[in-house]
């Protein structure tokens, strides 16, 4: 859980206390819990067992994160590295094809 | 602001891919992960780390205090944790 906790103390902008830092730790475990939990209900519901992108996009949409004025791509522009959006987001390469197929 | 306090660490921008994978097997063991669905959950991470965190700062920010401390994070927890249910 380091990363996270250390990209919390990164947003804040603020120093922060050890203690705190546990209490994030406590609140990133309750919401992994929650998560699994959700996307369990939501690939359940349409009948599959594996979990697939678009459980992710309701998830977000759920939570208010994704809206009609922000959509999930915009989001993955702004906070993920480029080798990672190359792989989520759909774009024309050479040779008429796209990758990732929709 | 002096430039001492202003030294920013860098941050890996890194996904821990492993890390999410094993955490969801050993919660949900029958459950199977598509591909790529464990960039977006990443993502879903790096939203609500934000969200507590710019929460968390606001409550410190209202308390006059300098530094973050425990409560604060407690009570930007159970506002942010109920904002982000499925």
């Amino acid at each position: 859980l380091s990363p996270y906790v250390k990209f919390f103390s990164f947003c804040t902008k603020m120093p922060v206390e050890k203690t705190a830092l546990e209490i994030v730790e406590k609140c990133l475990d309750k919401y992994f819990q929650h998560l699994c939990n959700d996307l369990e209900v939501f690939a359940s519901h349409a009948g599959r067992k594996i979990v697939k992108p678009e459980d992710l996009l309701l998830l977000m949409r759920r939570q208010g994160l994704v809206t009609d004025q922000v959509s999930q791509h915009v989001l993955v522009e702004r906070y993920l590295p480029l080798e990672y959006r190359q792989q989520l987001i759909p774009c024309a390469f050479s040779g008429n094809s796209v990758f990732p197929a929709q | 602001m002096a430039p001492s306090t202003t030294v920013t660490r860098r941050v890996k921008r890194k996904a821990p891919r492993a890390f999410l994978k094993r955490t969801l097997k050993q919660k949900k063991p029958h459950l199977g992960l598509g591909r790529c669905c464990d960039l977006l959950i990443h993502l879903n991470c790096l939203l609500f780390i934000q969200r507590l965190a710019e929460e968390s700062r606001t409550n410190a920010c209202e308390s006059k205090s300098r530094v973050i401390k425990k409560d604060h994070v407690l009570a930007a927890g159970k506002v942010i944790l109920k904002k982000s249910r499925g």
